[in-house]
């Protein structure tokens, strides 16, 4: 018999986190119990200003960094026209409809809104974006660096110490802690970075370095090198609001450095806290599926269409490359 | 190349725990020793309240903050010999590092080309052995230092688990050399009709197929890390951030399972009961110096000791010196155990500067071994079905390390 | 039945610790690389991937015939050396290897690196180039 296991590999992101916005969270307390955390938050710890809390971003930036009209789907295909502006969702999201569009933008990027990318940098990024379904470290739940972790329409929670803030982000058990005080590098390079933090007056700043190469910025393929270096600013803009901009620096890959702010929202529900988002149990189906002893996820019926998937497994040597997210 | 290489420490990895169960250590004794009322060198009962009150955040709340982790190996469950002796004496604690480091000198490797060496996976410093601790075991209660009997259900329960994994072990050489990992199992050259079965509960441990990522235990696929966290040999730690009325923890366990705990301190009640975690839900408040967490709410795809869904904790945290934290927990699951049992272990703070914590504790991103496993077994499938190689289900693929090292102080 | 002493410090069955959910287990080497295919090689390091659950060594390995292979080797968890003061500089690219070990399953250039040594016997990923950790356990080591 035939190995039916052949060279290349095919998945398909069914996986909820392509939809992203779409999963909401609604915790109703039937308890009596009044919640106490709004009393119990001071303005300020240390002197400085509180930004412990849940927050959370509430735009597109975690699709497309840049300024864009809404568009048929992250992965598209030409439709009859031959415009770039009427192409149509490809295979892997059409089953999804409108929940596989992307949503327009004004864009988070500031200045001219454009990402000053050297010209075999800006190939690559639209490389990315054609292979997202292959290539985004999104989907296979990988951790998701910083800045992309502050902007995922997830909420994060924010710890104030005095000389450590800690930031929980709901996907994936991401974290980072900001130091404060002296500490040493971290011993090889990470996805989160190593941030070190001080205050310019009622301004946090941090300082981010020691990156790999393996997140990106977005859903588009917007991506970095290990050179990456970010320099944030967090400003309460009010109780509830924070302003965050983000300096992008990356010489490897960018011509000069470039910014992106947007405001960060508190989550004001009551007694709001995070849930667990452990996607990885998830996405080996989209992950792994390949190599099932029998194909697991074969074949869905609706009344208008029906979906088959082949799953393809690479040979050998390719097989570990492929899995180390980098191609 | 210059050598980059002090001659700093010999340290050997102790390997054992790679099956998933706890091996007890039985130490020989050959002098009678008496039962002492306490260690000198144990500083945790050090409960002076000036030192407490003076390790207070700047709003006033006893400050937990620092990366924490327990200096010194205990194990889970006393030696029954020990009977109620709850600490070492001094001597006792020295002979044991005495006999643990002559262990690390040791050199054993198997017959090359035997499953057994490729088993022993790679060389041994990539595990941490500390030294022996002041306690006989981290169970305090019940007082002989063991967890209690299973219930008549949880029993019931072990041995359908134990029974279908020696099912898929029938036809290997481990049961045919009735060899330890085949225990209560029986020898049979075909291959068991199981091997078409779910397992009795959603798995994860060991078992000897590899249809599915499920089939994996959940170290395998990084779905590991969780309460309660005692330790293992690559390192426990935890990093604890406070805030006024807040109050953070991230674990950095076993093998880059980093996770978030993010204690709830408003008062409002656990989560409704269709909500169920990997990690529980937690819930705290301060009692004096002490923060109490309750955890609840865990998902059925947890296991700890047999205890999944119904697994309560109780943990007590309390900061009792400049370098040192207590970390009390009562562990309780009615359906499992016959009652509740309590643990007591002591942390000690390490120094942020040199940055202790594996700076980013992750899993899944480098989890290549996973698919690896799987797709070697589809190649060995496809050879036996073209009749190139043996029926791959005659191979021991689940256990490890047995029949490697026999544990000379067993 | 044959036992091999070799210069490396090998596996000692010993556990102590509680907990087996936060145990270290790693996976069933036995079902990924196969115990009929040993190898042993020297090469050269190429890259290295300090990640969890294994860290992976590329190595460009000569054959005799004078061209050059890329295998991926597989070792242990990084977080132990880390703490004990290892850094990415500690092991860098053009740093020969041997590798003794066995290899895949599935026939690719990947093996488990079951001793890695220097060309000189000595033992990869022995000492520390930093503060190492106090509390472990030594030979040497007095309470």
């Amino acid at each position: 018999m035939r190995r039916r296991i052949s060279g290349s590999m095919i998945t398909v992101a069914i996986a909820a986190a392509a939809l992203g916005a779409i999963v909401s969270m609604s915790i109703t307390r039937t308890s009596a119990q009044a919640p106490a955390a709004p009393a119990a938050r001071p303005a300020r710890v240390g002197g400085k200003p509180n930004f412990s809390g849940i927050w959370e971003a509430n735009n597109e930036a975690n699709w497309d960094l840049q300024a864009h009209a809404a568009l048929p789907a992250a992965v598209t295909q030409p439709g009859v026209y031959p415009f770039d502006y009427a192409r149509v969702p490809a295979a892997p999201v059409l089953a999804l409809g409108a929940a596989g569009a992307v949503p327009g933008s004004l864009g988070v990027v500031q200045g001219d809104g454009q990402i000053p990318y050297k010209p075999e940098a800006l190939l690559m990024k639209k490389d990315n974006a054609e292979h997202w379904i292959d290539r985004d470290p999104e989907l296979k739940c990988y951790l998701p660096g910083i800045p992309r972790a502050m902007y995922m329409p997830y909420p994060f929670q924010i710890t104030q110490g005095t000389n450590k803030i800690h930031m929980a982000y709901e996907f994936s058990n991401t974290a980072r802690t900001i130091h404060l005080d002296k500490v040493a590098g971290p011993p090889d390079d990470t996805w989160m970075g190593h941030s070190v933090g001080h205050w310019d007056g009622d301004t946090l700043v941090v300082d981010v370095t020691n990156f790999n190469d393996r997140s990106w910025f977005d859903r588009a393929g917007n991506f970095h090198s290990d050179a990456l270096h970010l320099t944030e600013r967090f400003t309460l803009m009010s109780p509830d609001i924070i302003r965050y901009e983000v300096t992008i620096e990356d010489p490897k890959v960018f011509t000069q450095p470039w910014r992106i702010a947007m405001p960060l929202y508190r989550r004001v529900e009551p007694n709001m806290q995070l849930l667990e988002f452990r996607c990885n149990e998830f996405v080996e189906e989209f992950m792994y599926g390949g190599v099932r002893k029998q194909q697991l996820v074969k074949h869905w019926e609706g009344e208008t269409m029906a979906v088959d998937i082949t799953r393809k497994v690479p040979s050998g040597d390719k097989f570990y490359e492929w899995y180390g997210g980098k191609q | 190349m210059p050598d980059r290489f002090s001659r700093s420490m010999i340290t050997l990895a102790i390997a054992a725990t790679a099956a998933g169960a706890i091996i007890s250590v039985s130490i020989t004794r050959t002098s009678a020793q008496t039962q002492t009322a306490s260690a000198t060198a144990h500083t945790a009962s050090a409960k002076s309240s000036a030192t407490a009150t003076a390790l207070k955040t700047p709003w006033g709340e006893p400050d937990l903050q620092g990366i924490w982790t327990d200096e010194s190996d205990t194990p889970l469950q006393r030696s029954p010999k020990y009977a109620n002796q709850e600490f070492f004496t001094e001597a006792q604690r020295t002979e044991l590092d005495k006999e643990r480091a002559a262990l690390l000198g040791r050199d054993r490797r198997v017959e090359r080309g035997t499953e057994l060496d490729v088993a022993g996976a790679y060389n041994a410093q990539f595990m941490s052995v500390k030294h022996t601790g002041a306690r006989t075991s981290l169970i305090v209660d019940p007082p002989n230092g063991r967890i209690p009997p299973l219930t008549p259900e949880a029993q019931k329960i072990s041995a359908a688990e134990r029974e279908f994994r020696l099912a898929l072990l029938q036809a290997t050489q481990t049961c045919k050399n009735k060899s330890v990992g085949c225990a209560g199992g029986k020898y049979d050259p075909t291959p068991s009709p199981r091997f078409a079965e779910p397992p009795p509960r959603y798995n994860t441990a060991r078992m000897n197929r590899r249809d599915n990522p499920e089939d994996g235990a959940l170290p395998d696929r990084c779905l590991t890390g969780g309460l309660p966290e005692f330790g293992g040999a690559t390192g426990s730690f935890r990093r604890i951030v406070q805030t006024p009325g807040g109050i953070a923890m991230f674990y950095d366990v076993g093998q880059g399972q980093g996770w978030q705990r993010n204690i709830v301190m408003n008062g409002s009640p656990h989560l409704p009961a269709n909500i169920r975690q990997w990690y529980g839900d937690s819930r705290g408040h301060w009692e004096g110096n002490t923060l109490v967490i309750d955890v609840t709410n865990f998902s059925p795809k947890t296991d700890y000791q047999g205890s999944r869904e119904n697994l309560h904790l109780l943990e007590r945290w309390t900061r009792t010196g400049p370098n040192t934290l207590e970390y009390v927990v009562t562990v309780e699951d009615p359906t499992v155990w016959t009652r509740p049992w309590t643990v007591k272990q002591e942390f000690t703070k390490q120094s942020d500067d040199e940055n202790r914590i594996y700076y980013e504790p992750r899993c899944i991103e480098g989890n290549y071994a996973s698919p690896g496993l799987m797709h070697g077994q589809r190649m060995a499938e496809a050879a036996f079905a073209k009749g190139q190689g043996p029926d791959p289900r005659i191979s021991d693929n689940a256990t490890d390390f047995v029949g490697v090292e026999d544990d000379p102080l067993q | 039945m044959r036992t091999k002493i070799a210069t490396v410090v090998a596996v000692v069955g010993f556990a102590i610790l509680g907990g087996a959910a936060s145990v270290s287990a790693h996976h069933a080497f036995a079902a990924e690389f196969d115990a009929s295919k040993p190898v042993s090689f020297k090469g050269t390091i190429t890259k290295m991937e300090w990640v969890n659950p294994h860290t992976w060594m590329h190595v460009d390995v000569k054959k005799p015939d004078g061209t050059v292979e890329n295998w991926a080797v597989e070792a242990g968890t990084p977080n132990v050396l880390f703490r004990r003061g290892f850094t990415k500089e500690s092991l860098l690219p053009g740093t020969e290897v041997v590798v003794d070990g066995y290899q895949a399953k599935d026939g690719s250039h990947r093996a488990n690196g079951r001793d890695l040594t220097f060309p000189d016997g000595r033992k990869l990923f022995l000492g520390s180039s930093g503060t190492g950790a106090p509390y472990e356990l030594s030979p040497e080591s007095k309470k």
